[in-house]
C-alpha cells in the first residue's frame, strides 16, 4: 500500500453536489422511522386485502396521518431521485448530459410529488358516498 | 468445475465484500424507487380516478404481485440497514471503511436485515395462503 493514510470523516465540498450528499444520509435516518413504520402496518399488518378507497379514506379522516404521509412522500421521492440522479451521473459524464440529466429528473420529480401532494390535499374523490 | 458458486466467490475475492454491499445498496435502491413512483400515482388515483385506483388494487392483490412485495419489503430493510452503515462509517469510523474490517460489517448488515425481514415475509407469505 506504500505510505499509510490515515482514513479521515469525509467533509463534503459546499457545491450543489456536496449537499445533495449530505441529503442521502440526512433524508435516510429520517426514512428509517417513516419508511419503516409505513411498511410495517400497510404491507405487514393491514395488508393489501383489507386496503380499499375506504380505507384510504379513513386513514385520511386523521390530519396527522395526511401530514405523516406527505412527509413520507416528499422524503422518499426525493431520496430516492437524487439516488437514481447520483447512479446516472457514474455513467454519465459531459456537463451537457448531466444538465440534461438534472432537468428530466427534475420534471419527473416535480410532477410525481404534485400528484401525491394534490391527492392528499383532495383525499378520497366522492369520499362522501362511502 | 467452475458454476456460478465458484464464479461468486472469486467475484467476492477480487472486489471485496463491499462491493456487494454497494451493488445490493443500489439494486434495492433503484427497485424501491420504480416500485415508489409506480405506488404514488397509482394512490393519487383516490383523488384523481378511484376506479384506477381499485384497478391497481386489484393487480396489486394477484399472487405475483404480493410474491413481489415480500422482495420490496426486504429492500426497505436492507437499504435502510445499509444506509446506517454507511453513515456510521463516514461520520464517526472511517477506519472501518478498510478492506478486511468491511467485510464482517457487510455480513452482519445482511444478518440483521434478514432477522427483521423474516418475521415480515412469514405474515405476508401466510396472507397469500389465506386469500388463495
Amino acid at each position: 500500500m506504500g505510505a499509510q493514510r490515515q482514513p479521515r470523516v469525509v467533509q463534503p465540498p459546499r457545491t450543489f453536489e456536496g449537499t445533495a450528499w449530505k441529503w442521502m444520509r440526512y433524508s435516510g435516518i429520517l426514512l428509517i422511522p417513516l419508511a419503516w413504520i409505513h411498511v410495517l402496518i400497510k404491507d405487514v399488518l393491514v395488508g393489501v386485502h383489507q386496503i380499499d378507497l375506504t380505507y384510504v379514506q379513513r386513514t385520511w379522516a386523521f390530519t396527522l396521518w395526511r401530514i405523516y404521509d406527505f412527509l413520507l412522500l416528499a422524503f422518499a421521492l426525493s431520496h430516492g431521485m437524487n439516488g437514481l440522479r447520483q447512479v446516472l451521473m457514474d455513467y454519465i459524464h459531459s456537463p451537457s448530459g448531466r444538465s440534461r440529466l438534472n432537468w428530466i429528473l427534475f420534471i419527473i420529480w416535480l410532477i410525481v410529488l404534485l400528484m401525491g401532494a394534490v391527492a392528499i390535499l383532495g383525499g378520497v374523490k366522492g369520499a362522501e358516498a362511502f | 468445475m467452475s458454476g456460478p458458486s465458484t464464479a461468486f466467490k472469486g467475484y467476492i475475492k477480487y472486489r471485496g465484500y463491499g462491493h456487494v454491499a454497494f451493488l445490493l445498496h443500489r439494486l434495492t435502491g433503484l427497485g424501491t424507487l420504480l416500485f415508489l413512483l409506480i405506488h404514488i400515482i397509482d394512490t393519487s388515483f383516490v383523488y384523481f380516478w378511484p376506479e384506477g385506483y381499485m384497478h391497481a388494487i386489484a393487480l396489486y392483490r394477484s399472487t405475483p404481485f404480493m410474491i413481489g412485495e415480500i422482495f420490496l419489503v426486504f429492500s426497505v430493510i436492507y437499504h435502510g440497514v445499509n444506509g446506517l452503515r454507511i453513515i456510521y462509517f463516514d461520520m464517526f469510523r472511517p477506519d472501518l471503511w478498510e478492506r478486511e474490517t468491511g467485510k464482517r460489517s457487510v455480513i452482519w448488515t445482511l444478518i440483521i436485515s434478514i432477522v427483521l425481514w423474516l418475521p415480515a415475509a412469514l405474515i405476508m407469505v401466510r396472507n397469500i395462503l389465506v386469500h388463495h
